[in-house]
């Protein structure tokens, strides 16, 4: 019998800093074995352990049609990501992954897709807006609406100038409010979501970001005379065992680790309250 | 080949002795007020006569166990980094557990559904399971707060047992339940006990009609997800609670957990222990957002996750045994069973009027 | 005391507060649990006999709102330390305080009818007590089965209060039985009460009824018991991080804990963890005079100090 406990050795092979508080860990199995044969998809997520201080929960953030490594990106908030900020390239962590489920891109072929992202949040959507720009031809129009609190808070810079640089990409950028040498537009995303009001037409929004963020996406989303069906996320809960046993990340008879982190707005309207 | 077992009362300790040749037999011990399942020892008495104040969740579950050690080793050829080695630690014996009441039992196949027999098996409960024989004991009266009936079980249920024994004034029916509990039943010790069968299911049968249902309108547990959501009904019925964990680690069928790191300096563990989700810590994020904030949230999680989500996942059965066990050592004697009737009664009355209120 | 003046004061308490705690029938005749009465309705569903044991002003400090609340004399000494220790607005709280007579165990009641199950228990005026078991009938002094808080209680009507309930009663219990089985206890050597601890605390399972039940653990959600950071005790459950934590909260109450017991009484386990609280109130007591929640006005010893502490001779300067 596997052991779903027991993590699997790899080396950090590269470190990106994205923001003042958010760095991207490249991560290699030690196992080229292991490496060649890992099979995940777009939105599962994996443990990442630092041994001594414990593990926590990240999306696997770079695509499965981009194999060289897996990128993990983590923001400073708790013991283990400190400890996470903390270590060097070369430094060895434990992964268990895949977990989880994954974003039902099969279904979004032929459509529009709105990708509504803010801060960390993009994270998860990167995996899928790069897993789509990989497979292009599949998927109709693509619009990525992210913001954060600042210019300097935005992650992924270099996907981002690229995404700006794609005919085939639609990208719109915002930050909380006016900042020295921002000439683009500034205001929460919720707000900046209503300006440019995506008609929801063969089109399938996709959101991330902090709790209060989705909150209001969502109900502008509905305003906007999106369906349920048709809208998506992915959630963040605090994790332990990884496989739908431990007790604390479900909501309701759901087990955000195993039968999420993706679900759609209707599959999450029927269970409890408690985000 | 016996069907059916008899124990005399006077030949008991030397059965345990003898299974205790081949097996870690576990039993219930009384240590002055406190009965739990420990080792069979020298100087230990059984106790059968009253539940034991643990179940016996924690032979097949220990409270804290290693789920495997780390070490860290500097490379040599670069002194700056370390190699991490990992080392599993699974050792499991040949285990009896005797003398469990058939609520304890049952709490064991609660488990089962969600640690052996899912898709991703958790490896450490199974092998500890796959090893385990419960002999399991029809319970010979209820105690205060117990209701096994309404939740599918009873005090001669069989579900999760190996073997049901059942006291008589001169000794112990053996009713086998599974091959493995056959298997133990090949002692010089067992008598043919058909005869004794009878006497066995009219002593069954008693204690059944004894068992009380709070289950007062329905009969049995059902919740309308409308009642159950009302976070008015949670504050009525949970302004008392203290929020420890004496329920959820006395009870046989909860089984969260914590997983920590324990290290020394260069060495440590990755332990797994007992967590209970009436605990404030138990949900809180590392941003400091907690998705079950007060101990409403928490009681209503932890009387969803054994009446509702549980169900909802396994056809319909409860998670809760109905030992008492939670009712009966509550600090502030909460009542699982009539919150569950409240909610139940309520649920029926949203029923019965037409706009979908309160009655 | 009447049931009804009881009624009548809580009636009119309600009228002027957001909540009344009281007591009210638990799920058998020798448990009552705690009733938390926003309507006159629920007034009627008071109940108050030994059985009442729960030391309700547990819930003050958390609850932000106006609240009456039933005490004993010893609930009541809580009281008094909130007030000391700023925890508790005491112009939002009305004390509806009963003279006591003494309260039952029902860890010793049980064990006083062999463990059966009891069915009916009722309290006769002259302090016996008439149990129906399934096991048969049996008469008890209340004496026999009452927690050991009540054979030495000082406090017998409460310390503080705005409505009492009935006529007040003294203490006939000596002033200097207080502490007798501590210092019994503490003529064992340090071995052999080191055995002791092991042993009792072997059993704890750590499920925190004793802290979470205590009125005076005001960590409330940052105990060391469960913080990482520091990480002070394991998850482990080896009788030396059980010792760990029941030595801190001990520690921790140190002058400050009123002795209701709550810690004990609630212990599944049936561990006699107060005796370690009192062992260091003696210590107290003895070192600084001080007696926790007596007097408002008082300041816990360890919320200040004194240059020259009259009893504590290593510490004296010059």
């Amino acid at each position: 019998m596997k052991n779903p406990y027991l993590p699997e050795l790899a080396t950090i092979t590269n470190i990106i800093e994205e923001t003042p508080n958010i760095k991207s860990f490249h991560v290699v199995f030690n196992d080229p074995e292991k490496m060649k044969n890992f099979k995940f998809e777009p939105g599962q997520v994996g443990q990442l352990s630092v041994f001594g201080v414990g593990e926590s929960t990240f999306v696997i953030n770079s695509p499965p049609t981009r194999m060289e490594y897996l990128q993990f990106s983590v923001m400073k908030a708790g013991e283990v990501t400190n400890a996470i900020h903390e270590l060097y390239v070369g430094d060895q962590i434990g992964v268990r992954a895949p977990l989880g489920n994954w974003f039902p891109y099969e279904q979004m072929k032929g459509k529009k897709i709105l990708f509504i992202g803010g801060g960390i949040g993009l994270a998860p959507l990167r995996t899928l807006i790069l897993f789509m720009l990989d497979n292009r031809k599949d998927y109709d129009d693509i619009t990525i609406l992210y913001g954060a609190r600042t210019p300097p808070d935005l992650c992924y810079k270099d996907d981002l100038k690229e995404w700006e640089s794609r005919s085939d990409v639609n990208l719109i950028l915002t930050v909380d409010t006016e900042y020295p040498g921002w000439t683009k537009r500034t205001g929460f995303v919720p707000t900046v979501l209503n300006e440019i009001a995506p008609s929801p037409e063969n089109t399938i929004a996709i959101t991330c970001g902090p709790p209060i963020m989705i909150k209001f996406v969502l109900q502008n989303l509905v305003k906007l005379n999106f369906k349920d069906e048709q809208i998506i996320t992915t959630l963040e809960k605090r994790m332990k065992c990884g496989i739908g046993i431990c007790g604390r990340c479900n909501i309701g008879s759901k087990y955000v680790c195993k039968d999420g982190p993706v679900f759609s707005l209707d599959q999450l309207k029927a269970l409890p309250p408690e985000l | 080949m016996i069907e059916i077992g008899f124990l005399k009362k006077e030949n008991l300790q030397a059965f345990l002795k003898e299974l205790a040749a081949k097996y870690t037999v576990y039993a219930p011990f009384a240590e002055e007020d406190i009965v739990s399942f420990k080792p069979l020892a020298e100087g230990r008495d059984i106790c059968l006569d009253r539940p034991a104040n643990l179940s016996p969740k924690s032979v097949i579950f220990p409270q804290y166990e290693t789920l495997f050690k780390y070490s860290f080793l500097k490379k040599e050829d670069s002194p700056d980094k370390v190699d991490i080695k990992l080392e599993e630690q699974m050792d499991f014996k040949d285990t009896v557990i005797f003398g469990a009441r058939p609520c304890d039992a049952k709490g064991f196949t609660v488990y089962d559904r969600v640690y052996k027999d899912s898709d991703i098996p958790d490896p450490y409960y199974t092998g500890r399971r796959e090893k385990t024989v419960i002999i399991g004991l029809a319970c010979p009266a209820p105690s205060p707060g117990c209701f096994c009936v309404s939740v599918g079980g009873g005090p001669a249920d069989k579900e999760g047992s190996d073997i049901l024994i059942t006291e008589l004034p001169s000794g112990y029916v053996f009713e086998p339940v599974t091959e493995k509990g056959k298997a133990l039943m090949q002692s010089s010790l067992i008598e043919d006990g058909k005869a004794s069968l009878q006497e066995a299911q009219k002593k069954q049968e008693e204690t059944k009609n004894k068992v009380k249902n709070p289950f007062t309108k329905t009969g049995k547990p059902e919740i309308s997800q409308k009642i159950f959501n009302e976070d008015e009904f949670w504050e009525q019925a949970l302004s008392k609670c203290v929020s420890c964990a004496a329920c959820t680690f006395l009870c046989p069928t909860c089984y969260c957990f914590n997983i920590t790191d324990e290290s020394r300096l260069k060495e440590g563990e990755r332990i797994r222990s007992w967590d209970a989700c009436m605990f404030f810590h138990f949900t809180l994020e590392a941003s400091g957002h907690n998705p079950r904030p007060t101990k409403f949230h928490r009681f209503k999680n932890r009387v969803g996750h054994k009446f509702v989500y549980y169900p909802e996942k396994y056809n319909g059965v409860i998670a809760c045994c109905g030992c008492g066990r939670c009712i009966r050592y509550c600090p502030v004697s909460v009542d699982i069973s009539k919150v569950v009737d409240d909610l139940c009664e309520q649920s029926a009355e949203t029923n019965l009027t037409s706009n979908g209120g309160k009655a | 005391m009447s049931m009804e003046m009881l009624r009548d004061v809580v009636k009119n308490v309600l009228s002027e507060v957001d909540v009344v705690i009281g007591y009210t029938e638990g799920f058998d005749k020798v448990h009552a649990t705690p009733l938390f009465i926003n309507t006159p309705e629920q007034v009627d569903r008071l109940i108050w006999s030994p059985i009442c044991v729960h030391n309700l002003t547990t819930y003050l400090p958390s609850l932000k709102k106006k609240v009456g609340i039933i005490v004993k004399g010893c609930d009541s000494r809580t009281i008094v330390q909130y007030m000391q220790e700023g925890l508790i607005n005491r112009e939002n709280i009305k004390i509806i305080g009963i003279p006591c007579s003494g309260v039952i165990s029902v860890k010793k009641l049980t064990k006083a009818v062999d463990y059966a199950n009891i069915e009916d228990i009722s309290f006769e005026k002259d302090g016996k007590i008439n149990v129906t078991t399934d096991k048969g009938q049996k008469t008890l002094a209340l004496t026999d089965v009452q927690p050991d808080k009540c054979r030495t209680c000082q406090y017998p009507t409460p310390v503080i209060y705005d409505h009492l309930i009935g006529d007040p009663i003294s203490s006939d219990k000596p002033k200097e039985s207080v502490y007798e089985d501590i210092v019994e206890f503490d003529k064992m050597t340090l071995e052999e009460k080191l055995n002791y601890w092991l042993k009792e605390f072997d059993r704890c399972i750590r499920c925190y009824a004793c802290r979470n039940a205590c009125p005076m653990c005001i960590c409330q959600d940052s105990c060391i018991a469960e913080t990482r950071e520091p990480h002070w005790i394991s998850q482990r459950l080896t009788t030396q991080e059980k010792l760990m934590f029941h030595m801190i909260h001990a520690v921790h109450l140190a002058g400050r804990c009123v002795e209701c017991g709550e810690c004990e009484r609630v212990c599944p386990m049936g561990i006699p963890v107060n005796k370690l609280k009192r062992k260091i109130n003696m210590d107290m007591k003895d070192l600084f005079d001080y007696e926790p929640g007596v007097n408002p006005d008082d300041k816990p010893p360890m919320y200040t100090f004194n240059v020259d502490e009259l009893k504590i001779k290593e510490h004296k300067i010059g």
